[in-house]
């Protein structure tokens, strides 16, 4: 059996002064609350803010989920809630595309209109908690314009809601994939981002390494990924867009995966606040000290939650928590014991939030700030995952970033490399697993755990509504906003089609047909699919525009 | 586990699933074991796997679900029977509840893999379960 | 005349009537390398008819297979059926390989007149498969408009593409900004029309321009002068300039057409080379099948150095013992 780290570090038996003795606290570590924030953010930690314990909510329709996010708060579910939508909806078609029948609903929310938004919202504030809505790149454009639109029509200051509805390009290389090619995918978050920070609107977006990890990357290649990206996207606000770095950093937050190797994921924590503090500082400059705070999320990871002897994951996702809790995280969402098996059902999804509060209110472990600090082990952990993840930033800035790195293919191999090295470690009972390579059941003898049932009649039903309710809508005000969009969309990609996107939102386009516009003023097929053709006269207009 | 003669299979994912580690860890095990693997990818219907199995006249088709669209692996099963070409092995992975693993084998699906299968395990039932297991070794 | 059995008239029929089930299937037979193909192949060489295949080599990377994809997309749209033969490299360690240029093509997934299918190079270098000519002889039978052969793409000089295709693509992209990019390749004097792709780069015009200039040192075929390779600019990802380089390629068909002599002598040189390769191929087929052309009682005298390969060699041609 294999004594290292996941990214291979040879762990010795014994840690003692002589191991820390080139730390200096005041450089590298810091109290809470100052720089390079090693310890964290808060000089109270979590005694002034508590995590936000929330559950990622979004199966079947609107109004399903919708009583789900209610059922999640009379759970305990506190501080904010989360949505993932269904894969229509991230691939930006519609429920009655053809494809789309088949899969609306299933796994997640499927928000491809306004009206979807208002239906899972209902007697929901958009305001008093954070608002998080997920599912790939494109989308985040018209996940911005849901917020903003209901806003104004509740009449909620757009001010006073927070939260994150923005995903950022990467995630389409780590197992998120949606279908829009880099470059739109790229602008729309730009336009997105640019949108928020200018007008002033609390929304963040994901730059993450989550998903990363999650298709198998390691801890070091997490953090060097997730630095990276945060300067590639930053880096374009501030030199294409023109924003302060200071308003830049205000963007982003980081979702981490946190495995079961505990002290190794409480140091990938404490290590990457202090990379991303002296990337601001020293590199961008950051005049605020805020600017220095990567918030951090945490979703512990159900890449280890195993099919097998399903209730030990109750076990693994206890001790994720801790870790990400001691680590110091400022929301927390879990992977739920079914995970290998189906989505969440109500039983697991009660679990997972109830391993929170007994970790907030049973452990002691939110009492008190950072207070693995000074550990021999933690702090070698610490300076150990940094120093190889910047040995893999600095191959990934040798290619000229992030996307460059991307483009020669040098990430995606990284990380299918060491997908499949996880997977043979695995296999070759380096490293073990309970249940599945180490004190495995016959399977007839297996624990049994009650299933969420995924029902295919819904995707239908949720396909029938729209395609009869797109027929209800002011067609001429629809075509007016979407002829509007194309137009815009034609002007380059400096020019932000947020307002005409809130715009053709308020009209209810659906997903479908604001990507679709997008896509055909790009000269790509309305449909990424090649099924379906545009149902707007847009040719018209593109002819008249070649004329022009 | 080398063959001594080369065996064709399709790797693929099926409907809008964008998870795709699992479909590319196991195309990258069969190719060790020396199959040739047809890789299709994301966004595949059960038409274009079927043309695709016509085309590249292959003895078996991986399709790894992650999502809960196994119902489109059943279609496919269907469709490759009433194209004639029932001899093309369906397996199929990823995150399936047990219920839905006895219902897929009833419904003709040769092999299920849930998460956690051994790569050793995948690569045999492929070796085994296409000509009849005659070029295993 | 070709004799053929019942069966294999049965799928010359099929064949020649455009059966893509009975095509694929003789691909895996012949990819199988089975026995007793020959006279089947003959026939359908004789029923082959004119020129019509196309080959499209480039370095890795350059977009072969999006921009094959485009190309069929505007064949399609002309009303031309089209078949299309994508290699790629085996692994070299275990025979094994993965197959991925039919995911670029997912457009043309369910048409039904457009054939497409994945080989293995099996240890073949030079950017083709080993059995591809016997393939292409199969698919020239068939009704196809035109047959389109992707090639490997490792960034070796794949030149091996003009021995078997009428009309050579030859596909860069300005990205990996080397100007000498394209003499490296060593395969200018074998491409009758020139692609800059991915041609939204800042640097695509100037690569155009260094191109141009360097097309006009090309040596081309007596008779041959007054096609000047064109250099077509596209943009494989949005389908930009496909148009124009699916017009330059009927274009070059035609002025081949209107030259019979040109046409037979780059024909000529095809059927050259094809002829060594089959005849390569049968003498491997008797030399390696170890069914006692060449027992190890008639290695023995060159192991003991009592006689030379060479010699066993020209014995072994002029089949004597």
């Amino acid at each position: 059996m294999k004594r290292e780290t996941d990214y291979g570090y040879e762990i010795k038996s014994v840690y003692t002064p002589e191991d820390i003795a080139g730390v200096d606290y005041g450089r590298d570590l810091g109290d809470p609350g100052v720089y390079p924030f090693t310890r964290g953010y808060y000089p109270e930690g979590y005694r002034s803010r508590m995590w936000t314990r929330r559950m990622t909510a979004g199966l079947g329709s609107s109004e399903d989920t919708n009583k789900v996010l209610k059922r999640y708060y009379r759970m305990g579910q506190r501080g904010g809630l989360c949505v993932i939508s269904d894969r229509v909806f991230s691939d930006c078609i519609d429920p009655d595309h053809p494809l789309g029948r088949k899969e609306a609903g299933v796994l997640g929310w499927p928000g491809c209109s306004f009206l979807e938004f208002e239906e899972m919202m209902d007697d929901i504030p958009l305001t008093g908690h954070s608002i998080t809505l997920l599912g790939s790149c494109a989308p985040t454009t018209l996940r911005l314009a849901y917020v903003v639109a209901l806003a104004e029509k509740r009449g909620d200051e757009i001010g006073l809601i927070h939260g994150s509805v923005m995903e950022s390009p990467f995630e389409n290389y780590f197992g998120q994939t949606d279908v829009q090619p880099f470059d739109l995918n790229l602008k729309l978050f730009l336009d997105a981002a640019e949108y928020v920070l200018r007008n002033n609107i609390r929304m963040r977006a994901c730059i993450i390494s989550q998903h990363f990890q999650e298709s198998g990357g390691n801890n070091a290649q997490a953090i060097a990924v997730e630095l990276s990206m945060l300067k590639e996207i930053i880096g374009l606000l501030v030199n294409e867009r023109g924003l302060e770095f200071d308003t830049a950093a205000k963007l982003p937050y980081e979702l981490f995966s946190i495995g079961s190797r505990f002290f190794e994921e409480v140091a990938k924590m404490r290590a990457l606040r202090r990379m991303w503090a002296r990337l601001a500082k020293e590199e961008f400059g950051a005049k605020d000290d805020k600017s220095c705070h990567l918030l951090l999320s945490v979703h512990t990871s159900g890449r280890t939650m195993t099919y097998q002897q399903p209730l030990n994951n109750i076990v693994r996702c206890a001790i994720q928590t801790l870790a990400g809790v001691i680590g110091g995280c400022s929301a927390l969402d879990n992977a739920t014991l079914d995970n290998a098996h189906a989505e969440p059902s109500a039983l697991a999804a009660r679990m997972s939030l109830n391993t929170q509060h007994i970790v907030a209110c049973e452990t002691g472990a939110a009492d008190v700030v950072d207070p693995l600090a000074g550990s021999y082990f933690v702090e070698t952990l610490t300076n150990r995952i940094e120093e190889e993840a910047y040995k893999i930033y600095g191959k990934i800035q040798e290619f000229g970033g992030m996307i460059k790195a991307l483009e020669a293919g040098y990430i995606q191999k990284m990380l299918t490399d060491e997908a499949i090295k996880k997977f043979q470690e695995i296999e070759n009972g380096e490293r073990l697993v309970v249940g599945v390579n180490h004190l495995v059941l016959p399977p007839g003898e297996d624990f049994e755990i009650p299933i969420q049932e995924v029902r295919g009649e819904d995707s239908e039903k949720i396909a029938h509504r729209m395609q009869e309710w797109k027929k209800t809508r002011n067609l001429p005000h629809l075509t007016e906003k979407i002829v509007q969009l194309y137009r815009d969309a034609r002007k380059g990609d400096r020019f932000n089609l947020m307002p005409s996107i809130i715009d053709a939102v308020k009209s209810y386009a659906t997903a479908g047909e604001v990507m679709g516009t997008i896509r055909m003023a790009r000269g790509l097929s309305y449909d990424p699919f090649h099924i379906i053709e545009c149902p707007f006269a847009l040719d018209g207009e593109a002819s008249a525009h070649a004329a022009a | 586990m080398q063959v001594s003669e080369r065996i064709k299979v399709i790797i693929s994912m099926i409907g809008l699933d964008g998870h795709t580690m699992g479909a590319e860890v196991v195309a990258r095990l069969l190719r060790d074991a020396g199959i040739e693997v047809v890789y299709l990818g994301v966004n595949q219907t059960p038409e274009m796997i079927v043309q695709a199995a016509m085309h590249e006249d292959v003895e078996a088709i991986g399709i790894s679900s992650h999502a809960s669209n196994y119902n489109q692996v059943v279609e496919l099963v269907e469709l490759l029977e009433k194209n004639d070409l029932k001899h093309v092995k369906v397996f199929c992975g990823g995150n399936i509840p047990k219920h839905k693993v006895v219902e897929l084998k009833d419904k003709g699906i040769a092999e299920v893999f849930p998460p956690g299968s051994s790569g050793k395990k995948i690569v045999e039932t492929f070796l085994n379960g296409t000509r009849g297991g005659k070029w295993s070794n | 005349m070709v004799q053929l059995s019942a069966k294999d008239q049965l799928i010359l029929d099929a064949l020649t009537s455009g059966c893509v089930r009975t095509c694929a299937r003789l691909i895996s037979r012949i990819e199988r390398g089975e026995p007793g193909l020959v006279e089947l192949l003959r026939a359908l060489y004789m029923a082959g008819g004119s020129e019509k295949i196309i080959g499209i080599t480039g370095p890795p990377g350059a977009g072969k297979s999006s921009l094959v994809a485009k190309v069929i997309g505007v064949l399609r749209r002309r009303g031309n059926r089209v078949a299309v033969l994508a290699v790629d490299p085996s692994s070299p360690f275990t025979g094994g390989a993965i197959l991925g240029d039919r995911l670029r093509m997912i457009g043309h997934a369910t048409d039904p007149e457009v054939f497409i299918r994945s080989m293995a190079s099996r240890g073949r270098l030079g950017g083709l498969a080993k059995k591809a000519g016997d393939v292409l002889t199969v698919l020239s039978a068939m009704p196809w408009d035109f047959i389109i052969v992707e090639t490997v793409g490792t960034g070796q000089s794949e030149t091996e593409i003009m021995h078997y295709a009428a009309v050579v693509v030859l596909v860069q992209t300005p990205m990996a900004g080397d100007d000498v990019q394209a003499a490296k390749a060593g395969i200018n004097e074998i491409s009758d029309i020139y692609v800059v792709n991915k041609s939204d780069h800042p640097d695509a015009d100037r690569f155009r321009r260094q191109l141009e200039a360097m097309v006009g040192l090309g040596l081309r075929l007596e008779g041959d002068r007054l096609w000047r390779p064109p250099v077509v600019k596209t943009q494989s990802l949005v389908g930009e300039g496909v148009d124009e380089l699916v017009d330059q390629i009927g274009q070059r068909f035609r002025t081949l057409a209107e030259s019979p002599e040109l046409s037979r002598q780059r024909f000529r040189h095809r059927l050259r080379h094809r002829v060594v390769e089959i005849v390569r191929e049968m003498l491997e087929r008797d030399i390696q099948s170890g069914n006692g052309m060449l027992p190890d009682s008639r290695l023995e005298p060159v192991l003991a150095r009592e006689k030379d390969p060479y010699e066993l060699a020209r014995e072994f041609l002029s089949g004597g013992t």
